[in-house]
């Protein structure tokens, strides 16, 4: 067993990595609430908007920080043009066929990817990891701050968001009762509109700060996504701040089981594994009734 | 007429015509004429890819031709999921990688023939398998499609940990070292490639039978009614649990019968040859293919290992499949749900009479009557 020394980068580097998922997660969780849509495609999306500013600033020799811009732009761009396109086609389908779409959308632009880039390993270099500072003995960058720091930003300021304001007010009506809401005068679409733009802003800025945390690889950074939807889920795909708390915790389990040798392999379950785990806990009382069964059904 | 009957969910048409299957294995000829047409079609086709096709191709498309026939038996055993029962999986290529490990360590560790390792690796991963469908007794649709995701990701990492078996010791079955690494055996009755694609063909067709048996019989009813309904299943005394557990079971050994097969047909097994993505595009296949139908497993087949081949031989790059597949999958979710095999034939029809319109009858296209609905 390693010593508390040891475990101490590590859990500068959980905590990092929990604030991203937390940051994701909650772009997964309002999209959710609010057209009944979980968004598979949330971390092909990222990872695209990653290796297009690594393109320009790398091929197109573009300065960092408009490239960083374009690619979060690219990544609001394509989230929001897949909802007004699909979105109202599939609104009145079953949450699984509204997620399977959204698995089209990912084997799109995992073509895309390897078409384009093939599938080679790349590192990408924030601005703000170059510089460091030192908590006791660890160092830390300030993407570690600054991807924990967001991850807290925008859960609470969402979670603010919702309650306190009428487009938040509107989203919460959407996932309470879509007919209603629109009954009352709520433009749906635009509502819906507004909450796949902010989903599609955070999923850029997630797979930007990724790409730095984690490696450049499509593949990977597309299916990291699953770390933070498993901190979603136990959230029950409801409360943004079980969202948050579930997502350090996924970010720390994984880190901090590195550097014991005897399961450092086997870290990268840890997500899965909650997440069942959190799963089948809260779906131990099971209910069937003719308008769904609880759990998989509409919203949950 | 008959094609259409047949893509039709199980327990719809079968309703309409009881004791035609339940007659049991009766003769051919007192089958309807429909049917007698397509058992016909089907034993022809069979023969055909049996017996003539292996010789007209070279050594690298047969081994194409046994894969598309592994992955084939894979998207049955999906589609059986989705289409019969509802239950969508998104960790069947992982469940597969499973039966691989599963049926390369037998083959390593004992010296029983083939088809008895095929049957026992078939057997384990039906246990194995079963215990991913678990939480389908407890959650279902979306949920369950999330779960089975979650555990086809765990799989994977402890297989890329494990690493596949290559004749070394212990448990795990694998050596780094390239000296004491050997080749996966295959049947001593078909060591070549067109034995060993005339081999796994037997196997796929042993697989259809079972799961028509299946579709045409008592759980196919079940099945359907569980899908259409689950309180209703409940009230008209269907074991829920029971049924479900039996599908994905059922599953499990038909991919777990390809995984052992594709661990004969490697020789030596990757971590590469079962991508991640690649759980995503089989689900993306069987969709296209057309779940409610048997003949969908077949186009998944072709889809997924024909084409990538196919494109490679043309000098394309097989990224386009995968933006293909993706294309495929929202059009088929928003537009055909009943997939290629439904659908290709209606639009060959529709095209037909467009162009006999266009051709037989200028006049009536003329008065604007061109489009058929």
């Amino acid at each position: 067993m390693p010593s508390w020394q040891e475990f101490q980068p590590f859990i500068v580097t959980g905590l990092a990595l929990g604030g991203v998922y937390a940051l994701s997660g909650a772009g997964m969780v309002v999209l959710y609430r609010t057209t009944g849509v979980l968004n598979l495609a949330f971390g092909a999306v990222g990872a695209m908007s990653a290796l297009i500013a690594w393109d320009l600033i790398n091929n197109s020799l573009w300065p960092e920080w408009p490239s960083y811009g374009v690619a979060v732009l690219f990544a609001a761009g394509v989230t929001l043009l897949y909802g007004v396109l699909l979105g109202p086609a599939l609104a009145k389908r079953d949450a699984l066929v509204k997620a399977t779409a959204t698995l089209g959308l990912a084997l799109i632009l995992l073509g895309t990817m390897s078409w384009i880039w093939s599938d080679k390993a790349r590192s990408q270099v924030l601005p703000t990891s170059t510089h460091a500072f030192d908590i006791g003995t660890v160092a830390v960058t300030w993407t570690q701050v600054i991807s924990f720091g967001l991850g807290v930003v925008v859960v609470f300021g969402t979670a603010a968001f919702l309650k306190y304001t009428n487009l938040g007010t509107a989203m919460r009506g959407l996932a309470n009762d879509r007919e209603i809401t629109a009954t009352l005068g709520v433009p749906v679409r635009w509502v819906e509109a507004q909450a796949w733009l902010v989903s599609g802003i955070l999923s850029g800025v997630s797979g930007l700060l990724l790409s730095d945390l984690v490696g450049l690889d499509a593949v990977s950074l597309t299916f990291l996504v699953i770390s933070s939807l498993a901190a979603a889920l136990i959230a029950q795909l409801r409360s943004l701040v079980v969202t948050f708390f579930a997502a350090l915790v996924v970010g720390l389990v994984s880190a901090l089981a590195t550097p014991i040798t005897s399961i450092s392999e086997y870290r990268n379950m840890a997500p899965f594994v909650l997440a069942t785990i959190a799963l089948l806990w809260i779906s131990r009382k099971r209910e069937i009734s003719f308008t769904g069964t609880g759990l998989g059904n509409g919203r949950g | 007429m008959a094609e259409v009957e047949a893509s039709k969910p199980a327990g719809t048409s079968q309703a309409a015509k009881p004791g035609l299957i339940d007659r049991g294995l009766g003769p051919i000829f007192r089958l309807e004429r429909g049917e007698r047409i397509r058992v016909t079609v089907i034993a022809v086709l069979f023969a055909f890819v049996f017996l003539v096709l292996p010789g007209m191709l070279s050594a690298y498309w047969t081994d194409v031709a046994t894969a598309v026939v592994i992955y084939t038996i894979v998207a049955l055993g999906l589609g059986l999921l989705m289409g019969r029962v509802g239950l969508v999986s998104l960790g069947q290529v992982a469940v597969l990688a499973l039966g691989a490990w599963v049926g390369a360590r037998l083959l390593f560790a004992t010296g029983l023939p083939f088809p008895a390792v095929t049957i026992m690796t078939g057997l384990i991963t039906m246990v194995l398998g079963s215990l991913i469908g678990l939480p389908a007794l407890r959650v279902s649709g979306l949920y369950l499609a999330l779960i089975t995701l979650m555990l086809a990701g765990a799989i994977t990492v402890v297989i890329a940990a494990t690493d596949f078996p290559n004749g070394g010791g212990g448990f795990l079955g694998h050596t780094d070292a390239t000296t004491g690494a050997s080749q996966i055996r295959r049947p001593a009755i078909a060591t070549g490639e067109h034995a060993y694609f005339r081999y796994t063909l037997i196997w796929a067709a042993l697989m259809f039978a079972l799961a028509l048996w299946h579709v045409r019989g008592k759980p196919g009813r079940a099945w359907a009614t569980i899908r259409q309904s689950e309180p209703a299943a409940l009230a008209a005394g269907v074991n829920i649990s029971l049924y479900k557990m039996w599908a994905f079971a059922l599953a499990s050994f038909m991919t777990g019968i390809a995984g052992a097969l594709l661990a004969g047909s490697s020789g030596t097994l990757y971590n590469l040859t079962f991508p991640t993505q690649d759980s995503i595009i089989l689900l993306a296949v069987v969709l296209m293919g057309g779940m409610y139908s048997l003949w969908g497993a077949v186009v998944a087949g072709l889809l997924i290992k024909l084409l990538p081949a196919l494109l490679d031989s043309w000098g394309l790059p097989p990224d386009l499949l995968t933006i293909l597949f993706g294309l495929g999958v929202i059009q088929v979710l928003t537009t055909a749900p009943t997939g290629l095999v439904d659908q290709f034939p209606k639009d060959m029809a529709k095209l037909g009479r467009l162009i006999w319109r266009a051709v037989g009858s200028p006049g009536r296209r003329a008065a604007g009557t061109a489009g058929p609905e």
